[in-house]
């Protein structure tokens, strides 16, 4: 079944007198399994659509469904959602993580023993259980990070909401959070998540949805996006000098040469007879021209927006 | 909902013991008042009036208004710390729904106060060799107060969800309990006194007094009625926390204070 659908949500707020709308028919599923990153700029709306869908905001039209209940009519459907909406502030800073674990598994519905085992067993393998009786606010904010996500799984949820995981967090931390959340994943859990930091969204994400004004403006898997946005080329570095004949040589098998560098764009046949060409002078490197998601985010974000002011005027 | 309250009693007793020195802080100011209460109590009397029912009534009185107040503000108070420490919306993603969730807690935090001024009062008494007396009868009138005082802990909680900062509604608040617990409603005459039969926790209020001032027995009349008044008020704070509650989410503004 699927983990979560969204369906032509809405959200109008009055501002000032104004009406904004921070979400329009805004539509997206996630299946089991599956990490989607959903990307915007400040006041895109990613915020907004996450309540939506844990039903912290009502919708003005559209409906959500967690595993096929609605969070907003069922309560039920809460116990399949998970959610870490306020990074480390998810937590009660005079508990342990223990008592943490406990108390919020009662919350989501679970027996006390039981969620006392399953807490046992999070901390375990968050690596946590040496902490277990160290009260909250005297962790590291990586260890209070990795605490929310395991109270957010306490209960086993089939779709988990992921609010800027990684933010404010050292590299080592991050790491392992971006390690965490892929094993969840590939345990059956959905994961929905929003980050500013790109690169992680683009390490640890099967699709992202790009948003902007409220609007889905890319919904595609990450692999297949970097692809589309990349240059079919290789860049070559080299040290030393290039005479004219080897110059000649390499711009007839088509690549554009600049100085202590060249740029081919064709067949990996042709990029060996390059090398071949530029033997033996030594290399700096040789890497395919791949674009990162930060540049696609940009690109999109800016033919989004200026689509949007040649419509208006 | 046993797991749940049992669960919050553990929650609100590990938050309150993790700091000794706030607690044992909290414990001494608590003795403190109460000493100063008997004192207060036996210097008023003088050394030759009998003092028994008089201090019983004052000290029993305090703790009622002391308790009463607490409840009334408790909703509101935690909803605006929940909201700071970050943990309120997860409040509202458990199935339990908030509504249960806070009175569970405030149940719990009432019997955590009960039970520390219980333990004072009862070492204040072995000290100065002192005895309060009580009927068990009392209990009967004080639930109907406590229902009246959860249903207005909720109507403050639903202000505080939709308006966040209600500080000094609150504070304006304890001035319209003391006439609430005070108004002398068997002493109005129709039609006012029928409006004062409407008035929360003023039925349950007058009995007691009529218990415990008055020496009265319990009238079954006035306590079924303070019961309907509790039950109805109740419900009312209920009704408009879970209003509160739409309210807050259709304008998305539940966690911001």
């Amino acid at each position: 079944m699927t983990a979560l659908e969204a369906y032509k949500l809405r959200k109008t707020y009055r501002q000032g007198g104004k009406l904004v709308e921070a979400v329009r028919e805004l539509s997206l599923k996630i299946e089991p399994g599956e990490v989607l990153a959903f990307l915007g700029a400040n006041g895109a709306g990613k915020t907004t659509t996450i309540k939506m869908i844990a039903g912290l905001i009502r919708p003005d039209t559209g409906w959500v469904k967690i595993a096929g209940c609605d969070p907003h009519r069922n309560s039920k459907a809460l116990q399949m959602l998970g959610a870490v909406l306020e990074g480390n502030r998810n937590l009660y800073w005079r508990l342990t993580p223990e008592e943490n674990l406990e108390y919020f598994g009662v919350l989501r519905g679970m027996n006390r023993k039981a969620a006392h085992r399953r807490g046992l067993a999070l901390l375990d393998r968050f690596e946590l259980l040496h902490k277990r009786h160290t009260p909250v606010q005297a962790l590291s904010r990586g260890m209070q990070q990795k605490l929310a996500i395991a109270v957010a799984l306490i209960h086993q949820p089939r779709l988990l909401l992921l609010d800027e995981p990684t933010l404010g967090l050292d590299v080592e931390a991050s790491q392992n959070v971006k390690a965490l959340v892929r094993e969840i994943a590939q345990e059956g859990c959905a994961i929905l998540l929003t980050t500013h930091q790109l690169n992680i969204a683009e390490e640890i994400s099967d699709r992202v949805a790009i948003v902007q004004n409220g609007e889905i403006i890319a919904l595609e898997p990450t692999a297949r996006i970097v692809k589309q946005f990349s240059d079919c080329g290789y860049i070559i570095e080299f040290l030393g000098e290039l005479d004219d004949v080897r110059t000649r040589k390499i711009e007839a098998i088509g690549a554009v040469v600049e100085s202590q560098k060249m740029i081919y764009a064709g067949t990996p046949e042709g990029l060996y007879q390059i090398l071949n060409v530029l033997s033996p002078l030594p290399l700096v490197q040789v890497k395919q021209d791949r674009a990162d998601l930060t540049k696609i985010f940009l690109k999109l974000i800016g033919e989004s927006r200026a689509a949007t002011v040649t419509h208006g005027n | 909902m046993l797991q749940l309250l049992l669960t919050e009693i553990k929650r609100t007793w590990t938050e309150f013991i993790r700091y000794p020195i706030e607690a044992i802080a909290g414990l001494v100011i608590t003795t403190f008042i109460f000493y100063g209460l008997f004192l207060s109590a036996r210097f008023v009397a003088g050394s030759q009036l009998h003092l028994g029912d008089r201090l019983s009534t004052i000290v029993v009185g305090y703790v009622l208004w002391t308790l009463v107040l607490f409840i009334v503000n408790d909703i509101a108070a935690a909803l605006q710390m929940e909201a700071q420490t970050g943990t309120l919306e997860q409040i509202f993603l458990s199935p339990f729904g908030a509504p249960k969730i806070f009175l569970v807690r405030t149940i719990a935090n009432l019997g955590l106060r009960l039970a520390l001024i219980l333990g004072v009062l009862i070492i204040i008494m072995l000290f100065t060799r002192t005895h309060l007396y009580f009927s068990l009868t009392l209990l009967l009138p004080l639930s109907t107060l406590l229902l009246g005082a959860y249903g207005m802990s909720f109507m403050m909680g639903a202000l505080a969800l939709v308006f966040k900062r209600v500080e000094q509604l609150l504070g304006f608040f304890r001035f319209g309990l003391l006439f609430l617990l005070a108004v002398p409603i068997a002493t109005w005459i129709a039609p006012l006194r029928g409006l004062g039969i409407l008035l929360p926790m003023a039925t349950g209020a007058e009995e007691l007094r009529n218990l415990m001032v008055r020496n009265q027995s319990l009238s079954l009349t006035h306590f079924m009625l303070a019961l309907l008044n509790g039950i109805g008020y109740f419900a009312l704070g209920l009704f408009v926390f879970k209003w509160a509650e739409r309210q807050a989410k259709r304008q998305g503004i539940l966690s911001g204070y």
